[in-house]
């Protein structure tokens, strides 16, 4: 029987359809409304703006720096959490390490299961200019006057954040790839061995098509990851110094929760949105994802 | 006919949805088992290990003197209550009592007609108005009316080392010009003359807040920090930026300000690692810990040329304000008189270490030394210019928020920033 032609299969996805509507497409609706309107907790009446604060987003500095460092951090995520997860989990499948795989897998693990907010505090202090451990560490193999202001120098306060989610999630990632890795048969890496393949080879002939998958999947989640990233920037920097590690994420709360202007946070997250939602069309698009040959 | 199937369906439907909407606080019964007891919400700021016990014991105090009510208490940290009252007021569910800053902030609730005028309760009861800190009391009054209850004063010292003071033979500066003369003998005795962790950036402005106050005439301050009429053009608010900046550029602040933690530069204060730091009273705790007896404090110094009133200090008291629309006015009344009551006031400085809205509350023998100083100041000023972030119109607090690390760091200029804060200023003004 035709699934679709049965009545009663309709009336049991009605409650998740619901679910679905109420609290994802609803919202995403009244968002775009709210984003059109002059309103904050405190106001009494909401003001009819139109499109202006999509206007002002546009010819607003702090969008294009958070835009930029939203970008930088889905560039170097796919490089060191898709990349970097990559080679380690090809490196800890490899023969010689199966005996520490179990060691080393924990170990890289455990930073993605910690709270975010713990990690940023940690970070927070590694990074201190006088007392914290990477100076210290510095100072110790011979730069004895070194003091650097990680998270308080404009250029270099960005790319210090995001290094934490890469040492946070490369374990991750490296895990999923792993997973994927394991089901690989391995008749395949030993015929190509007979035919003369070296480690490198089969790693690019084999591994990569095989989990080729898993590197979409991966791909996606580190991408729309960094678009949505919020708590390790806010709790490390805030955004500062001055806007130059703000991101979407933390440009939306800012709007919406402490400069009183709701309107904007929504136009905010209607861009968020459309980035999130394009992007994953996109890669829907290009990986053919859920046809596993 | 309904079969057994589509039956099961049903339930598991109806489970499921209920499960969506079951969670709407309709569904709490508030004070139907307790017979005629009436519940009170309250909010309050301090879940702080070291603090809330008070409130706990103060509470429940209150419920066994009033039998008939019932307190329900919530605590949220400081950063936090500023989503958390955001979201109750837009939620429609402001608590019968809640913790409001003052200013700017309470202005808010007052202008969406969230808060309760309290101004005849006060009246009535003359015993209860005069008993506090004039002030206290002025931050919360909105065209001659009161708003809010303060319960607490938090005031803004510079505290300096005395062993390092005695060491160098150094005295508490008059003025400004003193003060930098000060700073300069400290630094040529290899000394970091005053730390600072600015990290988050509202650790210099709380020196603009008193630096604003003392460059700028009072007149002119009232009308930049509202919202309807701000502009931001006096020369005052650049040549605070500059006082700042100088410290900086002379070299009187520690090493990368922008990256050091607050909490950090006040342990380094504690080890003697700097001579003065910038400190609210409500932090003397910390420091008494530490530091024993050998700390002094003293008020930002007086700018001898500045046009503003040098008689103000840096500071603003935390209170309460009572839901417009709660059904327990009587009550919520009843409870924010017990809480400012002289006894829960003493009990509040022993315990908590904090200055009191009360005159009278804070004295010898329940108070640090320097806190009693602190008091006598607080009781005894004209008035508190409170802090910049909740004084003027958030919007307008942001960009000094953000733009203040880059002027520290080189970045920006005064005139840069105030051309922003007066763009931003601009556009709040038409709103």
């Amino acid at each position: 029987m035709n699934l679709y032609q049965n009545k009663r299969a309709l009336f049991y996805v009605l409650p998740a359809l619901l679910m679905v509507v109420i609290f994802v497409f609803l919202p995403v609706v009244l968002n775009f409304v709210n984003s059109t309107y002059r309103w904050n907790s405190f106001s009494t009446e909401r003001v009819f703006v139109g499109l202006d604060y999509y206007r002002r987003l546009f010819t607003d500095p702090v969008f294009y720096t958070s835009l930029k460092n939203n970008v930088l951090y889905a560039v170097i995520s796919l490089l060191f959490q898709v990349g970097g997860g990559l080679i380690l989990a090809a490196i800890l499948e490899e023969k010689f390490m199966k005996k520490f795989q179990p060691f080393f897998r924990t170990v890289y693990f455990i930073p993605s299961l910690l709270s975010l907010a713990v990690v940023g505090l940690l970070w927070q202090l590694l990074y201190q200019p006088d007392i914290g451990l990477i100076n210290d560490f510095i100072k110790a193999i011979g730069f004895k006057d070194f003091s650097y202001a990680w998270l308080g120098n404009s250029h270099a306060a960005i790319y210090a954040v995001i290094l934490v989610s890469q040492w946070q999630y490369t374990g991750y990632i490296m895990m999923l790839f792993l997973v994927a890795m394991q089901k690989i048969p391995r008749s395949l890496y030993e015929a190509a061995l007979i035919d003369g393949a070296n480690r490198f080879h089969t790693f690019i002939h084999i591994t990569i098509p095989q989990v080729k998958e898993m590197i979409l999947v991966a791909t996606t989640f580190t991408v729309v990851g960094a678009f949505k990233v919020f708590d390790e920037v806010y709790v490390m920097t805030a955004g500062g110094p001055g806007h130059s590690t703000e991101v979407l994420g933390t440009m939306l709360f800012q709007s919406g929760f402490r400069n009183d202007e709701m309107g904007y946070a929504s136009a905010i997250g209607t861009a968020i949105f459309v980035i999130t939602l394009v992007l994953s069309f996109l890669q829907i698009k290009v990986s053919k994802t859920g046809q596993e040959q | 006919m309904i079969n057994k199937k589509t039956g099961l369906g049903i339930v598991v439907m109806i489970t499921i949805l209920s499960l969506l909407f079951g969670c709407s606080s309709g569904w709490v019964p508030t004070g139907a088992s307790a017979g005629k007891r009436v519940q009170l919400r309250f909010l309050e700021k301090w879940p702080d290990p070291e603090y809330a016990p008070y409130f706990e014991q103060v509470v429940n105090e209150f419920e066994q003197t009033h039998p008939n009510i019932i307190i329900k208490m919530e605590a949220v940290a400081d950063d936090p209550m500023k989503d958390k009252l955001r979201t109750a007021m837009g939620g429609g569910h402001l608590p019968d009592v809640s913790f409001s800053w003052s200013g700017q902030f309470a202005k808010k609730f007052v202008n969406a007609g969230a808060a309760l005028d309290l101004t005849k309760y006060l009246n009535d009861d003359p015993k209860w108005k005069n008993s506090f800190i004039p002030s206290a009391l002025q931050p919360f009054q909105f065209n001659g009316k009161n708003y809010g209850i303060p319960i607490r004063l938090d005031g803004k010292f510079l505290v300096y080392n005395k062993k390092i003071f005695k060491k160098y033979q150094l005295e508490v500066p008059k003025n400004w010009q003193e003060f930098m003369e000060l700073c300069k003998k400290l630094k040529n005795h290899g000394v970091t003359p005053i730390l600072l962790g600015n990290q988050e950036p509202w650790a210099a402005i709380h020196y603009l807040t008193g630096l604003n106050q003392k460059w700028v005439p009072n007149q002119t301050l009232m009308k930049d920090y509202n919202p309807k009429s701000g502009q931001f053009t006096n020369r005052g608010y650049v040549k605070a930026l500059e006082s700042l900046k100088s410290i900086q550029d002379k070299g009187y602040f520690n090493r990368n300000i922008n990256s050091v933690r607050h909490d950090f530069a006040l342990q380094q204060l504690a080890y003697g690692k700097g001579a003065m730091m910038y400190l609210e009273t409500e932090e003397f705790t910390d420091l008494a810990k530490e530091m024993t007896d050998d700390w002094g404090i003293f008020p930002l110094p007086d700018i001898t040329e500045g046009k503003g009133n040098q008689n103000y200090l840096t500071g603003a008291p935390d209170g309460f304000i009572i839901s417009s629309k709660t059904k327990h006015r009587k009550e919520a009344i009843e409870f924010l008189k017990f809480l400012t009551g002289k006894k829960s006031q003493e009990k509040m400085v022993k315990m908590n270490h904090w200055n009191s809205a009360i005159k009278g509350a804070v004295n010898k023998n329940n108070a640090l030394k320097q806190t009693v100083e602190a008091q006598k100041y607080m009781e005894q000023t004209e008035g508190l210019s409170q802090w910049l972030d909740t004084a003027m119109d958030s919007q307008v607090a942001d960009v000094y928020l953000h733009d203040v690390q880059p002027l520290l760091n080189g970045k920006m200029t005064p005139e840069q920033v105030m051309k922003d804060v007066q763009k931003t200023a601009q556009v709040v003004r038409k709103h």
